[in-house]
């Protein structure tokens, strides 16, 4: 009888185990959940288009300023508010004359966090 | 999230322990054993997840062989069809004359435990339990290396309903399908709690199956129960145990359920001279070599130390004991297992490292200085003081208290002495693998020395007055043993999560997944510096070495053979000339780096541009 109880009760043990890993696992493969961070990138890495994207993993609501600059010009300077767990697209419309054969640098900014991205065209 | 978990819940009995019951009821019956093959109920549920694991290992490997493609429907109409059969079996076998033969054998006590042991061992096991669980709680996200790259593999055979071809003799067939089984069913994916959850199941029936190898060898219920203790909580964290199971060492922990229960089997079929109990050996023996290379290596190992001391110690009648034992091996049941064996390693499916090639790198003597044994000061760290203190007065004790002529005695001696060498000297024994790999299984027979250790202490010391010294020392022995064996188990709670760094690199995974073209571009990304890269591979699931990988440093310089620098030099020196030759010659097109690290080396490469930033990564394209 009592191997029996063993039995039974480490069976039920373990499903309660695995009901709590599961559910810690299940929560947190997540990219907002009790995360702060932040990430930009191109939207289309192969070409030389500019549109890139911010996403606001932070936990909260954020401003993020944008800068991007043409070489060493600067050519916009902006803010854009981004909701938590959000994700903005942004397109930036700048001559074509200007590009070609320059850098192009987008610096992202939250709080003292710097997120860069660059492409060479 | 509730109907994912309850999946997996009811998945998990239906391919691990409905397969073994009934396979067992085929064998022994619905309760008690048949024509005096003793086994309780305890050892019955036991062995059901062990059995179920090889069982399904060989449903799945027939029906590829069947060409039948592995979809959710087709292994739950096989593993009912099997139980189906086994019932049949235990119908024609047991059927009419069960209730008969269940009132003329006696019920078998030796796992009927009192009251205060059963206590004690649930005890243990809530410790055992809780410690793992505390633990993986902050490791449960996927993000292991091994793991990773296990779960490639069982990626594979989801996504084309075959068997692969790993092409290399690293990987074995049967560390791979019980997964995808359990997602074929279940619907549950690889890259979730899911395998980690199945390796913490093996970890914690491996305690069990210890247990009933022990119970079996010293008969003692004493000793079962604390067994439980020794091999459930003490190092709980240490490899072969938590660790193990978060960093999925696949072979190592179904290794580690599994030699028990060849070396459950192979006890009582010498013992007992039973050819169901032989049966069984090659049965579990067999599961083994399918499912872990080293584990079986080091199991033929154990058992040749085990048969050669026992004869030694029984020189007088060696012949008379050969004898019996080859009888015993050539009678219809463990024949008929050796053919359907041999079938299967020859025309079903042939483990990738069964050629001499594989057998050969893993024989003679140690090529490295990883191979060449560990000191005893190693050894030492290695399985844990507590373990090795109590392994050590298990080893003293028993060779006054127990009989030499008996076969528990060679088993005691036997195990522990080859293992011991294995890992001390592993020369002496022209064995040529890892010692980090081999000492892991030292704690299998510490487990069995160190249980005994504790038990039969106070036996030894029978008088007052040294009664009282040995109480004494004893709990000094305790307290070096608990503060000792649970020390790691204390840093499980001062541990952080690295929640975070994985989701990011999974976010890194899915951008590249998405936006290149991985019929064009060749990605390289860090091993060394990016939490959980190595599951990189299942955004692209295009081959096992794609993207490619900068891998530990110190792999590079191997005194065995040359290896490939391209992955190094492309992330350490990118702007050098070998760098620059090795992007021209590998075509690497995206480097994927550590953000803080080589992130900000990169940024200052002007033949790249950054397109993707994060806190943690960095991704770079060649322009």
């Amino acid at each position: 009888m009592s191997s029996k109880i063993i039995i039974i009760a480490v069976a039920i043990l373990l499903i309660i185990s695995f009901s709590v890993l599961f559910v810690i696992e299940t929560k947190n493969h997540n990219y907002d959940y009790n995360k702060t961070w932040s990430v930009a990138y191109f939207e289309n890495p192969r070409d030389n288009s500019l549109d890139f994207a911010i996403e606001n993993h932070e936990g909260v609501a954020a401003e993020y300023g944008y800068k991007i600059f043409v070489g060493d010009d600067k050519v916009i300077d902006e803010k854009v508010e981004i909701n938590a767990g959000a994700k903005q697209q942004i397109s930036p419309v700048i001559p074509s004359e200007r590009l070609s054969g320059n850098k192009v640098l987008i610096e992202v900014n939250y709080k003292s966090k710097d997120y860069k991205i660059y492409k060479s065209l | 999230m509730v109907i994912g978990l309850l999946k997996l819940i009811l998945t998990i009995p239906f391919v691990l322990i409905l397969p073994g019951v009934l396979f067992q009821w085929a064998i022994f019956g619905w309760k008690s054993a048949f024509g005096g093959r003793k086994i309780s109920f305890f050892e019955k549920a036991v062995l059901a997840v062990p059995f179920s694991l090889i069982i399904v290992d060989l449903i799945v490997l027939l029906l590829n062989k069947l060409n039948i493609l592995l979809k959710g429907p087709v292994l739950v109409g096989a593993i009912l069809i099997f139980c189906l059969v086994c019932f049949a079996a235990y119908q024609l076998r047991f059927g009419k004359k069960k209730s008969k033969k269940e009132e003329e054998s006696e019920p078998d006590k030796t796992f009927d435990f009192s009251t205060w042991q059963a206590v004690f061992i649930l005890l243990a096991l809530v410790l055992a339990i809780f410690i793992r669980t505390a633990y993986l709680s902050d490791t449960i996200i996927p993000s292991a290396t091994d793991l990773g790259h296990h779960m490639y593999w069982v990626q594979t055979i989801i996504n084309t309903g075959h068997l692969p071809n790993y092409g290399m003799p690293d990987f074995i067939i049967g560390e791979h399908m019980v997964f995808a089984a359990v997602n074929l069913i279940s619907g549950i994916g690889v890259m979730t709690a899911m395998p980690v959850l199945l390796l913490l199941f093996f970890n914690i029936v491996g305690i069990f199956t210890i247990a009933i190898l022990l119970g079996r060898v010293f008969e003692s219920k004493k000793i079962v129960a604390i067994s439980f203790f020794v091999a459930g909580s003490l190092y709980a964290i240490n490899p072969p145990q938590g660790r193990y199971v978060s960093g999925g060492v696949v072979g190592n922990v179904m290794g580690d359920m599994l030699i028990p229960v060849a070396m459950y089997f192979f006890y009582r079929a010498l013992k007992e001279k039973d050819q169901i109990f032989v049966g069984l050996f090659i049965f579990s023996f067999a599961g083994l070599l399918y499912t872990h290379h080293l584990s079986a290596f080091v199991l033929i190992f154990s058992i040749a130390a085990v048969v050669i001391l026992y004869l030694i110690l029984n020189f007088k009648n060696i012949f008379k004991i050969i004898g019996e034992w080859l009888r015993l091996f050539l009678k219809p049941f463990p024949l008929a297992l050796i053919f359907i064996f041999a079938l299967y390693f020859l025309v079903i499916f042939t483990p990738s490292y069964f050629n001499p090639a594989a057998v050969g790198q893993a024989t003679g003597e140690p090529t490295k200085n990883t191979r060449i044994g560990f000191s005893i000061v190693q050894i030492d760290s290695g399985v844990g003081s507590a373990l090795l203190v109590l392994g050590a007065a298990g080893f003293l004790l028993s060779l006054f208290a127990l009989k030499r002529k008996e076969l528990k005695y060679a088993f005691a001696f036997g195990w522990f002495l080859v293992l011991f060498v294995m890992t001390w000297k592993p020369g002496l024994l022209y064995v040529n693998i890892p010692s980090d790999r081999v000492s892991n299984y030292l704690f299998l027979p510490l487990v069995l020395l160190s249980s005994y250790a504790l038990v039969r202490y106070f036996e030894v010391f029978t008088s007052d007055t040294s009664r009282f010294f040995s109480t004494v020392f004893l709990f000094t022995l305790l307290f070096f043993v608990i503060t000792n064996g649970l020390s790691d188990s204390a840093d499980v709670f001062k541990a952080k999560n690295q929640f975070q760094g994985i989701m990011e690199t999974f976010h890194s995974a899915a951008y590249l997944a998405a936006t290149v073209d991985t019929n064009k571009d060749i990605i390289l990304k860090d091993h060394v510096n990016i939490y959980g890269d190595s599951w990189y591979k299942l955004f692209f699931m295009k081959d096992y070495k794609y993207p490619l990988s900068r891998g530990v440093l110190m792999r590079y310089a191997d005194p065995t053979k040359p290896r490939e620098t391209c992955t190094r030099d492309m992330i350490s020196n990118a702007e050098s000339d070998a760098g620059k030759a090795c992007f021209a010659d590998t075509g690497v097109n995206y480097v994927a780096v550590n953000a803080q690290i080589e992130g900000n080396s990169f940024e200052k490469y002007p033949d790249f541009s950054k397109v993707y930033g994060s806190d943690g990564i960095s991704i770079f394209r060649k322009d």
